[in-house]
């Protein structure tokens, strides 16, 4: 039974168990009883020294008196009465027989004593209301009511005919006088065998004399009215024709659509019918009112989702192009030049990122580094809000940047690339010094890599098992400024 | 006392750490022994534990019985160093030697102090953060720090970080 192979002993262990004597003798000789070693341990949290123990005795629900049927049966009564014969008739008002009907063999099958038993009812005040007979909808839980059915997808706007029929329809609604349509037409007043031939074709004594009864037709059409509305004792105006109201709901709520004003839960306009190729989805609107219309165009709202940043808060970020470089692949074409742009961002407190991008447009490839910087920033370590930890020297190619902590006051004696990046991080005493190759973009790398990788004091001290004091915060009360 | 010794079990140590090993050994000499010692005391090594060629249990690493070195088995002796680990990161990144056995350095107590408070001194570079040296006094071998408080000066080892 070796250490190395605790499995192997487990399992002997386990077989030896059958025979409690044997056990006893062979684990007594072999192992010591005091401690216990385990197979593996996976994680650093200290072993138990012994089985862990609730510190309460376990009480029995029989000794609570939860077992008594007496009680069961009471609590029953009171916690989930049947319905009464009121609330029965009640409940028939409401709802359907059907329902009413499911309602019942819903009652039936669940046996109130289970609920007493078994259930667990929660009082609590984070209980979710589940008890809950659907007549509201709440907007947390339940999908969005769509009572309304979708935007007729066939509406076009009208043209002259369509108008002409929707404004006769919607003034037959108030019937002042004969029905429109319902008046004689020019055609009313010929002989019969020429009734079913075009106007032009009547002949020129024929149309004379049909619209020679046609006016007198109409005027007398217009005296009978005229008559009518005297023998009411009515005004012409205070008819039941159209009121202002009508007009004015005609003009303003009339759908100007061949889809008899069907209302729908979108208020906005139907969609173009069919996807077109090339032009789908370039023309989203992305304004945002949170935006305050600092971002119509929408270029910071997929930075807004990764970074949680506003875009008041995105725009004043500190960003500086740091580096830009024309670089061109050449093809059998000729050479495709785009341009290269490298952007650092940082929030003046301790944020820093930088973003790298190539475009065939300058504008766009600074764009996209821009905004790969932001999405980019993380926290750097700084001492004391002004400097950075120790000596860190970092090697990006043939790049080497060392960078040195320096005292209060000391400023930023770097390089200018190392400079924009330590004001955008928010360092403000600092030396530098790239003794080797000073390719810009490389500069810049080893930089953020420097300042990312710097030693962290109080792992350190964790590490080595030291108590670690800074002894600036220590003399004249810390105010060593 | 030679420090090629020192020099193999410093390079062997920085060796062992970056392979992330746990236990690894030292030959049983006495300037090895106070090295490691002197290290274990800085909170860098785990343990420090006189074994034979083969490694120790890992319940005896801290139990004080060792096994007593006679003339029939001290060729064997070794020592067996645990080695640290946190945030699966070795506590012990460098172990970088001062002074090599054809070129000692060392250092009085007022350029020890220069030093320890970061400034260089002739061959010796003031101390960065987290960094410790070695120093191989009169009154055994001491952490930088152990020496500027007992005012001795000695013969510079070895810079840990």
């Amino acid at each position: 039974m070796s250490v190395a192979r605790p499995a192997a002993r487990r399992l002997v262990s386990g077989r030896l168990a059958a025979v409690p004597g044997a056990t006893c003798a062979a684990t007594a000789s072999i192992s010591s009883p005091c401690h216990q070693l385990f197979a593996h341990q996976f994680h650093s949290s200290p072993q138990l020294s012994a089985r862990r123990r609730p510190r309460f005795a376990n009480v029995r629900a029989a000794d609570m008196g939860l077992m008594d049927e007496k009680q069961i049966e009471q609590f029953t009564k009171e916690q989930f009465p049947k319905y009464t014969r009121e609330e029965m008739d009640h409940l028939r008002t409401k709802y359907s027989p059907q329902q009413m009907a499911a309602l019942e063999a819903g009652e039936a099958a669940i046996d109130t004593r289970d609920l007493t038993v078994q259930g667990r009812l929660r009082v609590d005040p984070y209980a979710m209301p589940y008890i809950d007979d659907f007549a509201e909808t709440q907007p947390i839980i339940d999908k969005r009511a769509r009572n309304k059915e979708a935007p007729d997808p066939l509406a076009k706007f009208m043209d002259m005919d369509d108008f002409t029929e929707d404004i006769v329809r919607w003034a037959d609604k108030f019937r002042e006088g004969d029905v429109t349509g319902t008046l004689k037409t020019p055609v009313d007043f010929v002989p019969d065998n020429f009734k079913n031939t075009p106007e032009g074709q009547w002949p020129g004594v024929v149309r004379e004399e049909a619209h020679k009864a046609f006016q007198n037709y109409l005027e007398a059409e217009v005296n009978k009215q005229a008559l009518a509305v005297k023998s009411d004792g009515k005004d012409a105006d205070d008819s039941d024709g159209p009121t202002d109201a009508d007009v004015l709901q005609y003009l303003l709520e009339r759908s100007g659509m061949t889809d008899n004003g069907r209302t729908t839960n979108s208020s906005l306009a139907p969609a173009l019918p069919n996807k077109v190729p090339g032009v789908s989805g370039l023309y989203k609107n992305a304004i945002d009112p949170d935006d305050k219309g600092k971002d119509d165009i929408g270029v910071y709202q997929d930075l807004k989702k990764r970074t949680g940043l506003s875009v008041h808060e995105i725009l004043r970020l500190n960003t500086k192009r740091l580096v830009v470089r024309f670089v061109a692949n050449q093809t059998r074409l000729g050479k495709v030049g785009k341009s290269s742009v490298m952007y650092v961002a940082g929030n003046g407190d301790g944020w820093l990122g930088i973003g790298e991008a190539k475009s065939t447009e300058p504008m766009i490839a600074s764009l996209k580094a821009r905004l790969l910087a932001i999405r980019n920033m993380r926290p750097i370590r700084r001492y004391e809000n002004r400097t950075i930890h120790g000596t860190v020297e970092a090697k990006v190619s043939g790049t080497i940047v060392k960078m040195s902590a320096r005292p209060p006051g000391f400023g930023l004696r770097v390089s200018h690339r190392i400079f924009f990046m330590c004001r955008a991080a928010g360092i403000t005493d600092l030396a530098a010094n790239i003794p080797r190759s000073r390719n810009p973009m490389n500069t810049v790398k080893a930089a953020y890599k420097a300042l990312c990788t710097q030693p962290d004091p109080e792992e350190m001290a964790i590490g080595r098992g030291k108590k670690l004091v800074d002894v600036r915060k220590v003399y004249y009360g810390g105010a060593v400024y | 006392m030679g420090v090629a010794s020192i020099t193999n079990a410093c390079t062997h140590l920085q060796n062992a750490t970056r392979a992330h090993l746990g236990l690894t050994s030292i030959p049983n000499t006495k300037y090895n022994l106070r090295l490691a010692l002197a290290l274990h005391r800085a909170g860098l090594l785990s343990s420090v534990t006189r074994g034979g060629p083969r490694p120790p249990p890992p319940e005896a690493l801290l139990s004080a019985e060792t096994e007593p070195v006679t003339s029939a088995n001290v060729a064997t002796r070794r020592l067996w160093v645990g080695l640290k680990y946190w945030n699966n990161e070795p506590v012990v990144r460098n172990v970088s030697l001062v002074s090599k056995p054809s070129r000692l350095v060392t250092a009085t107590l007022p350029e020890l102090a220069k030093v320890a408070r970061g400034f260089p001194v002739g061959p010796l570079k003031g101390l960065n953060l987290g960094e410790t040296m070695f120093v191989s006094t009169d009154r055994g071998v001491l952490e930088v720090r152990e020496a500027l408080e007992r005012k001795v000066g000695g013969l510079v080892l070895c810079r840990v970080s």
